[in-house]
């Protein structure tokens, strides 16, 4: 952080060049907005190499990307892992979408039968589902509903705790979805899952504020923004034939 | 004489469709002949004597078609293309009912086709296409291709049905790998713009990867200048000019794909002079760019087909825009697909339509763009949009997507896209 310019929050959303297929990277803009409206001054960093990052990291942002890249993308981020590392073990929030997420951990199974190795950051590893996936996906996160969509090949085993449980979908492919672990969230919920999905996003970012002492204060903005992602969100319910909120 | 009675009953079903739903129904004779008649479409497709030409890839494809036409048509060739976004096999039979003889004859010389590169994929298998022309590999429909390695898949299926030429975009990585690996025997013809072209668009030209060096002028159609609607085209070693159909670098770089597609076609009797004054004439394709007069008022339809698009269409807005409405529809089954594009340039959005008003209202709050207000339906949004006064800046600015552009076109009782006629 430079001194003339300091922010309350600072978001690094790393390899959004080659981790942004669904505008995963997007939720970085939604944590910083989020922020924003919350009276709190807020940057965001895109990492493409050790040499972008900031001194001070308060939230992590990881998004999905393409097969092909795989091999690159995990190469490109063995070199943020530690960093990465550091932050998890500092309790730094890092939600991570997709293979963002399987590259960080034990590796990924593929349908020829190869696999890719992941960094081993987080616990468990992404093995192959029968058929690929690409629907609504509904996960009831404790009490909490988080709506999205899923596009995948891979489910995931082994993670330490679940994000929630499919109430409509695949995600890890054994009746849970996402993995919770320490401050890592993973999950198959792709694209902007936290504007959809905004109690997950203020849940992060209290936890970052927390940590510098901040308070994540409600605001009209907030409240009119998340009015459009009830109705938003409302819609996919009906169509899921899932009770509207 | 053999698809006689298949086409009969087409156009049977054609008729019955048209009494029914005035201006509509038109994959429903196609749906008829395919069903009881399956070898009909790639027969006549392959019947024609200057062969077949397949324009596909995620962007751009309806413009170069239209741009590749006229060029043919300015060497004195009779052309059937399907210039409609009709470009699924029913649409494609259907429109060849429209012209066929009971022999199963269609009078022309070459077919031009644009195709869906989804649908492409499947029925090129039965096509034997002298030229395919590949435009790009965008970001586009994830539900439907996942992503762009599935969308380069689909394309070098249709692309090694090739038997003449494969003309593709150098500056597209997926397509310049994929030209490395044509088989002997068909010839590859590169097109891509110059560096400046390049660093004037800082975001890029939206293809999904982007090749790391240029194409050199003597390798391929180059495209050495972009400024308002005018381009300019070096074609071996001698400059042209052309007049673009509306504002934007992409629709510059459909010009050199349709430049690049004619002299593929047409060999030796190809005249880049002929073939760019013939580009240079043809008007914006519904919903690119194009300007109508409709209740009085004078309306820019502006189509969004994937992020890219989406990017390069808010980047390209003239910015004293006042009026903007936004309609994103159920083509856009997953909302997610549009969040890479930055739409903050919008500023502000009079109206969020659609059937996905919503979701597209939720990413223009979080860009920072002002929306006053969110209507999903999209007849009462557009009522209300074009009875609003004149705006004092700019024209009344409409962006949608393909399912919300056929609505408005339906709802305003603007013409159809039907197959070319001439």
């Amino acid at each position: 952080m430079t001194a003339d310019h300091p922010a309350d929050l600072t978001i690094v959303t790393l390899l959004p060049r080659l981790l942004d297929t669904n505008g995963d990277a997007a939720n970085a803009r939604v944590l910083a907005q989020r922020a924003r409206w919350a009276g709190l001054s807020a940057r965001i960093v895109a990492v493409q190499s050790a040499a972008d990052l900031p001194e001070a990291v308060d939230l992590v942002v990881i998004g999905s990307g393409t097969d092909t890249d795989l091999v690159a993308a995990r190469d490109a981020l063995a070199t943020l892992a530690e960093p990465l590392r550091a932050w998890l073990a500092g309790g730094v929030p890092v939600v991570a979408v997709g293979t963002g997420w399987e590259l960080l951990s034990a590796g990924l199974d593929l349908p020829d039968g190869s696999s890719v190795d992941g960094l081993g950051l987080v616990a468990g590893r992404a093995s192959a589902l029968p058929v690929r996936v690409a629907d609504d996906l509904a996960v009831d996160a404790g009490g909490l509903r988080l709506l999205g969509f899923e596009n995948h090949v891979r489910g995931y085993t082994g993670g330490a705790t679940a994000l929630g449980t499919v109430s409509y979908g695949i995600g890890n492919g054994d009746g849970t979805e996402g993995v919770v672990d320490g401050s890592f969230t993973g999950t198959h919920l792709h694209g902007p899952v936290l504007a959809r999905n905004p109690e997950l996003a203020d849940r992060l970012l209290r936890a970052a504020c927390h940590a510098r002492g901040l308070t994540l204060a409600p605001s009209a903005q907030t409240e009119s923004v998340d009015g459009i992602a009830k109705a938003a969100r409302n819609q996919v319910a009906v169509r899921l034939s899932l009770t509207s909120e | 004489m053999r698809y006689a009675p298949a086409i009969l009953l087409g156009r049977i079903a054609r008729t019955l469709a048209r009494w029914r739903k005035p201006g509509g129904g038109s994959a429903v004779p196609g749906l008829v002949v395919n069903t009881i008649a399956p070898g009909f479409l790639p027969r006549t497709l392959n019947g024609f004597p200057g062969g077949l030409v397949i324009v596909t890839g995620s962007a751009g494809k309806s413009t170069t078609t239209k741009m590749l036409v006229a060029a043919l048509r300015a060497h004195g060739l009779s052309v059937f293309t399907n210039q409609s976004t009709a470009n699924i096999s029913q649409g494609l039979t259907s429109a060849l009912l429209e012209r066929v003889s009971l022999t199963g004859r269609i009078a022309g010389d070459i077919a031009v086709l644009e195709m869906d590169e989804g649908h492409g994929a499947l029925i090129s298998g039965t096509l034997h296409p002298r030229v395919v022309v590949l435009t790009n590999v965008m970001v586009d429909q994830i539900d439907r291709f996942h992503d762009s390695d599935m969308v380069a898949a689909m394309l070098a299926k249709i692309a090694a049905r090739a038997t003449g030429t494969v003309v593709l975009n150098a500056d597209d990585l997926y397509l310049a790998r994929l030209g490395e690996g044509i088989a002997a025997g068909v010839s590859v013809a590169r097109y891509g713009v110059a560096d400046e072209v390049l660093a004037a668009n800082p975001r890029g030209l939206g293809y999904t990867l982007t090749s790391p060096t240029r194409l050199e002028a003597a390798d391929g159609m180059i495209l050495t200048g972009v400024s308002g609607l005018d381009a300019t085209v070096l074609v071996d070693g001698r400059m042209h000019e052309l007049r673009l159909p509306a504002r934007g670098t992409h629709y510059a770089v459909d010009a050199l794909t349709a430049l690049a597609a004619a002299r593929a076609a047409l060999l030796e009797t190809f005249d880049a002079a002929v073939a760019a004054a013939a580009i240079s004439t043809i008007p914006p394709v519904f919903g690119r760019g194009e300007i109508v007069k409709v209740r009085g008022t004078t309306v820019e339809f502006v189509l969004v087909q994937n992020p890219a698009s989406l990017q390069l269409n808010v980047d390209s807005l003239d910015p004293d825009t006042e009026q903007i409405l936004v309609a994103i529809g159920s083509d856009v089954r997953d909302p997610s697909y549009l969040w890479p594009a930055d739409t903050s340039g919008l500023g502000h959005v009079l109206i969020a339509s659609g059937s996905k008003a919503h979701d597209i209202g939720l990413q223009l709050a979080y860009d920072g763009v002002l929306v006053d207000r969110i209507e999903p339906d999209l007849g009462r949004a557009l009522d209300d949009f074009l009875a609003l006064p004149e705006p004092t800046r700019g024209v009344k600015t409409i962006i949608f997507s393909a399912d919300s552009m056929r609505r408005t076109r339906a709802h305003l009782g603007l013409e159809t896209n039907e197959a070319d006629p001439s």
